[in-house]
């Protein structure tokens, strides 16, 4: 059986979903579950007191998923780890998906703060997942520190342009003694085929899921890229080749 | 008159303060469970919502999940 395994506990999905931009409570529980994620990510707010009902965690059936609090809207690492500590109160585990965001523009993770927030988690005993731009030497320096995964981004969260950092992913994935999800940018089930087939241990999902115009179906074709690029990297494909190969026999042909 | 500043906001009470957190939340009608606490930067043990007691001038955070990525 080949299941994911991240600090110590297995899953047999390798699809991560983020549960951001659903249309409502109901289509997004629809569509973890045609999605087979196993892991689910949500973000920690403030309550809204003119509408305080809970709309999120009645919908999630933690039974099937573990639920992997993000820190996002963390602009350094001091209020990173003061929302990974306020997640972990909530969750009652110590699973924290690591983000760093100062910049609103771009959204891309602060290298200096995720690598300076993690130190401090895992010595606090997390279970540090931290999301990262497709850096090698930061992925390295974060799992020596001790991180449980390295989540480099594919590209700009929320722009559906898939493997835009190609390079730098494999040389990640070539290195890694962690497991590397691949996070952000992934728009089409077929980049999740491809980040899978380049040998990556899990990819995340969310925005090409939560708006797609059918979202439970689009969460069931990432399910399937998914199981299709990781069962194409394990069969151990050949290399591309600059010119023709024939397929067929070139001796015994008819005179 | 006694002032609670909850989620950034101050609000004032011309009755005595909920005596506890859980009385807090129950008046403002949030579901307990579902709630992380902070009072003046320390996290709340969701145990100890019935036993922590509010003070004037406390600056409070209530936070949950939502959906994210």
């Amino acid at each position: 059986m080949d299941r994911l395994t991240i600090a110590g506990r297995q899953f047999d999905s390798r699809l991560m979903v983020g549960t951001g931009k659903f249309a409502s409570p109901q289509i997004m529980a629809q569509a973890i579950e045609a999605s087979g994620a196993q892991i689910v990510t949500v973000a920690l707010r403030r309550i809204d007191l003119s509408d305080p009902n809970d709309r999120l965690l009645s919908a999630i059936d933690q039974t099937k998923v573990l639920l992997l609090p993000n820190t996002s809207g963390a602009r350094d690492a001091t209020e990173a780890v003061r929302l990974a500590r306020l997640a972990r109160a909530a969750t009652g585990n110590p699973w924290i998906k690591l983000e760093v965001t100062p910049d609103p523009y771009s959204l891309l993770p602060d290298p200096v703060e995720t690598l300076r927030a993690a130190e401090v988690l895992v010595k606090e005993g997390f279970v540090v997942l931290p999301y990262i731009n497709a850096d090698p030497i930061l992925a390295k320096r974060l799992q020596d520190v001790g991180t449980a995964t390295v989540m480099p981004l594919a590209s700009p969260i929320g722009s559906n342009q898939g493997l835009k950092t190609r390079m730098s992913l494999e040389l990640i994935i070539e290195q890694a003694r962690v497991p590397v999800v691949v996070d952000a940018g992934l728009g089409l089930p077929s980049h999740a085929a491809d980040a899978m087939e380049m040998g990556a241990d899990a990819v995340l999902v969310n925005t090409a899921i939560a708006t797609a115009a059918d979202p439970v179906a689009m969460a069931r074709a990432f399910r399937l890229a998914v199981k299709a690029g990781r069962l194409g990297y394990l069969a151990g494909p050949r290399g591309a080749s600059r010119l023709a190969q024939a397929s067929s026999p070139i001796e015994g042909l008819l005179q | 008159m006694a002032m609670l500043k909850i989620n950034g906001v101050e609000r004032t009470f011309s009755d005595p303060l909920p005596r506890t957190l859980a009385e807090l939340l129950q008046l403002l009608g949030v579901d307990a469970a579902t709630v992380v606490a902070e009072i003046d930067g320390q996290i709340v043990r969701k145990e100890s919502f019935g036993v922590t007691p509010l003070r004037d001038g406390q600056s409070i955070e209530l936070v949950r999940f939502v959906g994210g990525g």
